[in-house]
């Protein structure tokens, strides 16, 4: 073997300086090799009396993993029961009985109940959808007799897939929906991959799929730095991990045990997959009450005006336009509403034809930027100047808007590079000024 | 007034020229065809009526015949033989009869796919038979992509797009890899060297992944003419091929002339320039509006013939009818530029083996060939361009004055007489078998007893578990890594770790030009070399060899660079050996650790040495194949100094000879002579593949060792100049008599 790796050094030209650092390191992994031999003759100790295929480390006890054994063959389950009037940050684990009918908005023609949805989440040995990405862990979540419960089932090695496979396909048939966060590009086409893989049926569940990546996405885009859902449950649903293991080091951990036979480190991905599974029900809860457009009884509306917009919009998009209406009021009232967002509405208003509003907007947002003529300001200017010149016919009016749209832009593109896209808007406007000359010309006249 | 010439006149014409040194005739062949068989759907035999297709060429009908006995077949069709129908009319047929059939093709290039699906898509809309064909490549947008996975008949795709985006999402492509009847590979005698070498190693893993879903496709390969068209088809493939070269397309006569320029300063043998020469041939033909191509060897060298071409004739014809044709121009100006010349609105092409593949551009009456395109293969390819079925057709080849180029056209007999290269893969390559074999643990977990190609892989299983890429359990092997493996792997690359090229000319828009295997970069992009890029001047401001990556800067200077490499060579093994009465000629593994010293700034038009550098970087050992020649014994009359200089001589000319008989470039075999080899302390010559771990180059030579030693001679023998010249020899030595002291060596091996 070491041949091997001599002469695959030797093609790839590894220089002899790095021969001598894994020298060091193959040294100093001598040491740990030591310790990991007084690890493993432990464990072979306590596991002496054993051929037994049914015998696993106690150390699987301490938190509450245990063998599952079905037709297939075996793998690890920890099952976790919560009470119904569980917590987690803002809201309580029984509002998803509440909650459940306004998910029905994401499939219309569906009635959904709490016990219709099934929570998924995957830990992988990977990044992407390509076949040999495994999900080592695989966490479901559903409402019981009132109880929520997780389920997380781990592999002891790849060979066991095929039975957590069997016992996850069990499952999947009891239930309507599949609730996750990038579920439907991610975990579900994974899950589809490892049933074709084992020659299992493949077609055996057709879900209908929350995934709440895209509201969250819709909604949070700006108001939140980041749109993981580590980030989004604390900004926005009260949620504090104390000690979490990041997902990103899971594959690592895994592959760790893989090697050395230990549980005792993963411990921490159990934990990291169950909070990702609690935070996912409160998102579920959480969207559900705006959808049922009765979440004021439960927390309050968002105070940022973006967010109140772009929540609002994305109501409207679910087929939900009370609160949405309310939503947009509060923005526009609101002390201190961007440029950006008064546009984002505006936009809104005049594909419903709501025109009075819309020029409100517009002009609202130019005056707001008095100080800082931006983006925002320009798109407005030139709305307005389209509003003026075909709705209104006042050219004159419409001129003054263009020409202001204009000066700054030409203003702006001095300090940098003109792009393609830069030169076009320009000469766009340019041509829009002379129109507008023309036709007023022609009314005089 | 002006009279415009038949191309049987200008023939006439230029047989009385001085110049050409030889003029070969190829007789008209008739067409043998056979009736389309009765198994052919009726539907297809209507379309192919409507095209005017009644019978089938004779290899047209050998390929579907053998087919349908379910063999697989390698086709060898020179151009505009009627090469797609050997495999549409087989897969065609196989859809129609069976709705749920597919099939795979593969071509080497996108813009060869995307032509090949609107040739494709004509015949299927005549047909009247729902059959979907989709390419499938960076350019399909992600909405269409789940339709060509569910639904295409017939995937048109690339090596590169099948290795790092179909095999590792296989699960996606389950209709496909489930009901695979016919993989088609076309343009085969591309997959050679390291690149065929890659994509050896992914139809094994597709093979794997057909095999896992329950197919057993069969193999559909067709070639232009190389020597061992089977064997590679077998190699590349895995499968047993039935050779199918029974040519039955009918061409017209073909003049095939070559031209050799002037000699214009007798002393230094340089001749008039080809380029030169080349404008005035081609402009004749165009004058007379006698639809013609010309083929360059770089990007510039074309653009270069174009501007004169559209000047010296825009009086007659118009300079848009003269237009080039390259690497580089969008895909719609080429459609266009094709089409004009199949309906003869451009008259004159002037193009870079861009046009040696198979794009249809129908046939035109002359092909003027600026230099040797490097192969015998590659010069069949592009002569096939001028030839009608009936009615005359001139190619022309004018000579440069490189030592390859004057060799063929001296030695005529060399080029006609003598079957072309062969195409050399070296599948087993370490490196390459141990990227792949992690690609193929990726896609579905290794068995412990599963082959892959003829060599038991279980030790590298092995070894990437101990380096912690896979896991073992049992007698199966799982991937177990984070990584994803085949965006690590470039199919087209020569080495594992490229040099990137970052051109920063324009600081607020740098961008990566190229790259280059680490062994080559030591020479050419050290700090301060002159780097040619498409005809532009580039000068490094910093090779950052840690980080693998040149810094360059756009320049216009009067000078290039030549490096200066100390070479020094290990035997490692010797596998072969031919003792002879005072020589030995031996194949093996060798060492080559090679340490730049310093370069030599050359004026470009004087040759004058004008400033020189150091270069300052690490050594580095190459572990490849070899064959080397010792000399066990020498007339002792020739002194050390003397025999050493020979040596030199000898290798210079054995750099030029080696890559026209194993068809390689250059660069990818290397030529050294010692005067005491480090293992013997004999005068030895080693010629090695310049890839960790060799692609089978070397081997070719010890095969064809005689071969290329005789080729040798001739080229010294027939070279004019006086003792020793660039073109041969290298630089004359004085008063030693050189040439014939090497021809005498030469002998003696």
């Amino acid at each position: 073997m070491s041949g091997l790796r001599d002469r695959m050094n030797r093609l790839r030209g590894e220089s002899r300086e790095k021969d001598k650092q894994s020298e060091v390191s193959l040294a100093e992994g001598a040491n740990e090799d030591e310790s990991l031999a007084e690890a493993l003759t432990s464990i072979e100790e306590e596991s002496n009396d054993e051929a037994d295929p049914e015998w696993i480390s106690p150390v699987w006890d301490t938190f509450g993993v245990k063998l599952h054994k079905n037709d297939v063959g075996s793998f690890l389950l920890r099952k976790i029961v919560y009470p119904s009037d569980f917590r987690h940050g803002h809201h309580a684990i029984e509002e998803l009985h509440a909650a459940a009918p306004g998910l029905s908005s994401f499939h219309p023609l569906q009635s959904s109940a709490a016990e219709k949805v099934l929570f998924l989440d995957l830990e992988t040995t990977g990044l992407g959808v390509g076949t040999g990405n495994i999900p080592f862990m695989v966490g479901i979540g559903y409402m019981s007799n009132h109880q929520f419960v997780i389920e997380q089932t781990l592999i002891r090695h790849p060979a066991e897939e095929r039975a957590m496979l069997a016992y996850l396909a069990e499952k999947l048939q009891n239930y309507t929906y599949l609730a996750t966060y990038n579920g439907k590009t991610f975990d579900w086409p994974l899950v589809i991959n490892r049933f074709i893989m084992n020659g299992l049926v493949r077609n055996l569940w057709e879900p209908k799929h929350l995934d709440f990546l895209h509201p969250a996405r819709s909604i949070w885009r700006n108001t939140l730095v980041s749109c993981k859902l580590s980030h989004v449950e604390e900004e926005r649903l009260g949620i504090h991990r104390e000690d979490d293991v990041p997902g990103s080091l899971a594959p690592q951990l895994y592959f760790q045990y893989l090697a050395n036979g230990d549980p005792a480190p993963l411990e921490g991905v159990f934990r990291h997959n169950e909070t990702d599974m609690l935070s996912l029900a409160c998102l579920a809860i959480r969207f559900g009450h705006l959808l049922n457009e009765n979440i004021r009884d439960y927390i309050p509306l968002p105070d940022e005006p973006e967010e109140m917009v772009r929540t609002g919009l994305w109501l409207e998009r679910m087929g939900k336009t009370g609160l949405s209406q309310l939503l947009f009021d509060m923005a526009i009232n609101a002390k201190e509403v961007k440029p950006s967002t008064l546009i984002m509405l505006a936009a809104h208003d005049k594909k419903a034809g709501n025109w009075m509003r819309a020029v409100l907007l517009w002009q609202k947002a130019i005056i707001q930027s008095s100080s800082n003529f931006g983006a925002a300001a320009h798109e407005a200017s030139v709305e307005l100047a389209m509003y003026y010149e075909h709705k209104l016919k006042d050219f004159d009016a419409a001129l003054g808007h263009a020409s202001t749209a204009f000066e700054h832009a030409l203003n702006h593109s001095m300090l940098q590079r003109r792009d393609a896209k830069m030169r076009a808007e320009l000469d766009s406007l340019r041509n829009r000024i002379a129109r507008l000359k023309r036709k007023s010309m022609k009314q005089i006249q | 007034m002006f009279k415009k010439k038949s191309l049987s006149e200008l023939i006439q014409q230029l047989k009385a020229n001085e110049n050409i040194i030889n003029w070969h005739e190829i007789d008209p062949q008739d067409a043998k065809t056979k009736p389309i068989p009765e198994s052919v759907d009726a539907r297809i035999k209507s379309a192919l009526h409507k095209r005017g297709i009644t019978e089938l060429y004779t290899h047209q009908f050998s390929a579907y015949e053998t087919l349908q006995k379910g063999e697989n077949i390698v086709a060898v069709t020179p151009t505009a033989s009627g090469k797609t129908l050997c495999y549409n009319l087989p897969v065609l047929q196989a859809i129609a009869a069976d709705d749920s059939c597919r099939a795979l093709y593969l071509f080497p290039t996108k813009a060869l796919a995307q032509d090949q699906k609107s040739e494709l898509n004509e015949i299927i809309n005549e047909m009247g038979i729902d059959i979907k064909s989709f390419t499938y490549d960076g350019d399909t947008s992600p909405a269409i992509r789940q339709v060509v996975r569910k639904a295409g008949h017939i995937v048109i795709t690339n090596p590169d797009m099948l290795h790092s985006a179909i095999l590792p999402h296989h699960t996606k492509w389950v209709s496909l890899f489930g009901n695979l009847k016919y993989i088609v590979i076309d343009e085969l005698h591309t997959y050679r060297g390291v690149f065929g070498s890659h994509v050896a190693n992914v139809i094994r893993r597709l093979k794997r992944i057909c095999k896992f879903y329950g197919s057993n496709p069969i193999f559909i390969c067709t070639s232009a003419t190389i020597a061992n068209p089977r064997e590679l088809a077998e190699q590349l493939t895995g499968n047993p091929m039935r050779l199918i070269d029974d040519n039955g397309a009918p061409r017209g006569r073909k003049h095939f002339v070559f031209y050799n320029p002037p000699i214009v300063n007798k002393p230094l043998n340089i001749r008039k320039s080809a380029t030169v020469e080349v404008n005035n041939l081609a402009m004749e033909f165009l004058k007379n509006k006698i639809q013609t191509i010309v083929f360059a060897r770089s990007r510039v060298r074309v653009e270069i013939i174009l501007s004169h071409l559209q000047e010296l004739v825009k009086k007659e014809i118009g300079s848009n009818s003269i237009r080039g044709y390259r690497g580089g121009y969008l895909p719609k100006q080429r459609r266009e530029i094709e089409k004009g010349l199949r309906d003869g609105e451009i008259i004159g092409v002037v193009s870079t083996n861009a046009l040696e593949l198979g794009v249809d551009i129908g046939q035109l009456q002359v092909c003027v060939m600026t230099g040797y395109p490097g192969s015998v293969a590659s010069t069949w390819q592009q002569a096939g361009r001028a030839g009608r079925r009936h009615g005359e057709a001139l190619v022309l080849m004018v000579a440069s004055s490189t030592p390859i180029d004057q060799y063929i056209v001296q030695n005529p007999e060399y080029f006609f007489d003598r079957s072309p290269e062969s195409a050399r893969i070296n599948p087993e390559n370490l490196l390459i078998l141990v990227d792949h074999l992690r690609c193929a643990a990726y896609e579905i977990p290794f068995q412990k007893d599963e082959e892959f190609g003829p060599l038991d892989v279980t030790d590298i299983m092995e070894y990437l578990v101990e380096e912690k890429i896979l896991h073992q359990h049992e007698n199966t092997f799982y991937w177990a890594n984070q990584s994803f493996p085949a965006s690590n792997i470039s199919l087209r690359s020569a080495s594992q770790e490229n040099v990137v090229i970052v051109d920063q000319s324009d600081v607020a828009n740098v961008k990566i030009i190229g790259e280059m295997d680490r062994f080559s970069a030591m020479t050419l992009l050290h700090d301060e070399a002159i780097y040619l890029h498409e005809g532009v001047q580039f000068q490094v401001e910093k090779l950052d060899w840690e980080h693998k990556k040149a810094y360059v800067r756009q320049v216009d200077v009067e000078y290039y660079t030549d490096a200066n490499l100390a070479v020094q060579l290990k035997v490692m093994v010797i596998d072969k050996t031919i003792s002879r009465r005072t020589t030995a000629v031996n194949y093996g593994d060798v060492a080559v650790n090679m340490l730049p010293t310093i370069f030599k700034k050359i004026k470009l038009t004087t040759f004058e040495n004008v400033g020189y550098g150091p270069i300052s970087l690490p050594e580095e050992e190459l572990h490849t194949s070899a064959t080397w020649i010792e000399l066990k014994e020498v007339d002792s009359e020739i002194g050390t100094k003397t025999l050493e200089q020979l040596l030199l001589g000898i290798a210079n000319v054995l750099k030029h000879i080696v890559p026209i008989h194993v068809m390689c470039d250059r660069n990818d075999i290397h030529v050294v002579s010692q005067i005491r080899a480090a293992h013997t302390q004999l005068p030895t010559i080693f010629m090695y593949d310049h890839y960790p771990g060799g692609i089978g180059l070397a081997e070719d030579v010890f095969k064809r060792f005689d071969e290329v030693i005789a080729a040798a001679k001739k080229l010294i023998r027939k070279c004019p100049c006086e003792d020793g010249c660039p073109s041969c020899i290298g630089t004359e030595i004085e008063g030693i008599n050189a040439k014939i002291k090497s021809i005498q060596l030469l002998e003696d091996l």
